[in-house]
């Protein structure tokens, strides 16, 4: 459906406004539906300080789908599981 | 090496930020001592103790390519074979089937196509003409392409060509299906009433968008589910 015919359908006249609104429904239903999937990879790094232990999510993620790593004996990625709560000791103890 | 990651990998959900911890035990035993005692320390975590290339892998939804050049319905156009070959003179996609990729298959020049099966091809590409005899080769763009023989067996399948966001204009389509399009019909609709003030026509909106999302997600799922009637039902 076109801009246009979705302007025609609701009255709407100003088309910045309506695409605006577009993208604001296609957000929503990516927050509830996932009706397209994006993934990312990125590099697992070995721990030597605090901070490699970080890894930055998606910054235009809407919801998680799922997280996988990489089993490097097959090469395949499989679902890990997530922690309900953060282990008690420190973020600066590299190693626990 | 990591291996059984599915039972010794976890991770945490920090805000912004996603934390890697790997469970130290399980397959995973360590030396304490020369003579050769092993410790189990089962349930305690560490940090990732090895580098993995590409190793996480997030799958989430996004606001991707909202608006694309074609309908989505009409990204009809498909084809596949064993004659298909690569190569990288001319950045060309050849068969042996005279008009396979027009005719046939549907294609059309400024099409996005996907192509999978391949050796070393796999990859997204934007169709700019037909040329050869009886148009069997397609010359891309988009990606790089490398020599590839024919024998592989290979699909080309159309993908929605998004608009930039500076150049979407009326004519651009919602890259979403015909259900979810009337839907946001409904949000629009909702989104004047709420600016105009009328809050009951907004709620009625809503709630017709939120249906419909429940109709579009219940079409892909065909469960048929019956509930026995009770004796004393009214019939």
């Amino acid at each position: 459906m076109t801009v246009l015919e979705i302007m025609e359908r609701t009255g709407v006249k100003e088309t910045s406004l309506a695409k605006v609104w577009i993208k604001d429904a296609i957000h929503l239903i990516q927050s509830s539906s996932k009706e397209k999937i994006k993934v990312r990879k990125q590099d697992v790094l070995k721990s030597v300080s605090s901070s490699d232990n970080v890894y930055i999510m998606p910054a235009d993620m809407i919801s998680l789908e799922s997280v996988s790593l990489k089993d490097t004996s097959d090469s395949k990625y499989k679902k890990i599981k997530r922690l309900t709560f953060q282990p008690s000791y420190l973020l600066e103890d590299t190693s626990p | 090496m990591s291996y059984n990651v599915s039972k010794e990998w976890y991770y945490y959900l920090r805000g912004r930020e996603l934390l890697l911890y790997k469970l130290l035990g399980g397959s995973t035993t360590e030396r304490i001592s020369q003579s050769g005692i092993l410790s189990t320390r089962d349930n305690e975590l560490m940090y990732p103790d090895e580098d993995i290339a590409d190793g996480l892998r997030i799958e989430y939804t996004a606001l991707n390519e909202p608006f694309v050049a074609e309908a989505l319905e009409t990204t009809t156009a498909y084809g596949s074979g064993t004659n298909i070959s690569f190569a990288l003179s001319g950045t060309r996609i050849t068969t042996t089937t005279a008009n396979f990729w027009d005719t046939t298959s549907g294609f059309a020049a400024g099409d996005k196509i996907r192509i999978q099966g391949s050796t070393s091809n796999d990859a997204d590409y934007t169709i700019d003409s037909f040329g050869g005899g009886s148009n069997v080769n397609m010359v891309v763009s988009g990606s790089t392409i490398t020599d590839e023989s024919a024998g592989e067996r290979i699909t080309v399948t159309q993908i929605p060509k998004e608009v930039a966001s500076a150049s979407v204009d009326e004519t651009s389509h919602a890259n979403i299906n015909q259900m979810l399009s009337l839907a946001i019909v409904d949000y629009v609709k909702a989104m004047k009433a709420e600016s105009m003030g009328d809050l009951a026509t907004k709620e009625y909106h809503i709630r017709e968008f939120y249906s419909k999302l429940g109709d579009n997600e219940g079409n892909k799922r065909k469960i048929a589910v019956s509930f026995p009637t009770g004796p004393f039902a009214v019939r």
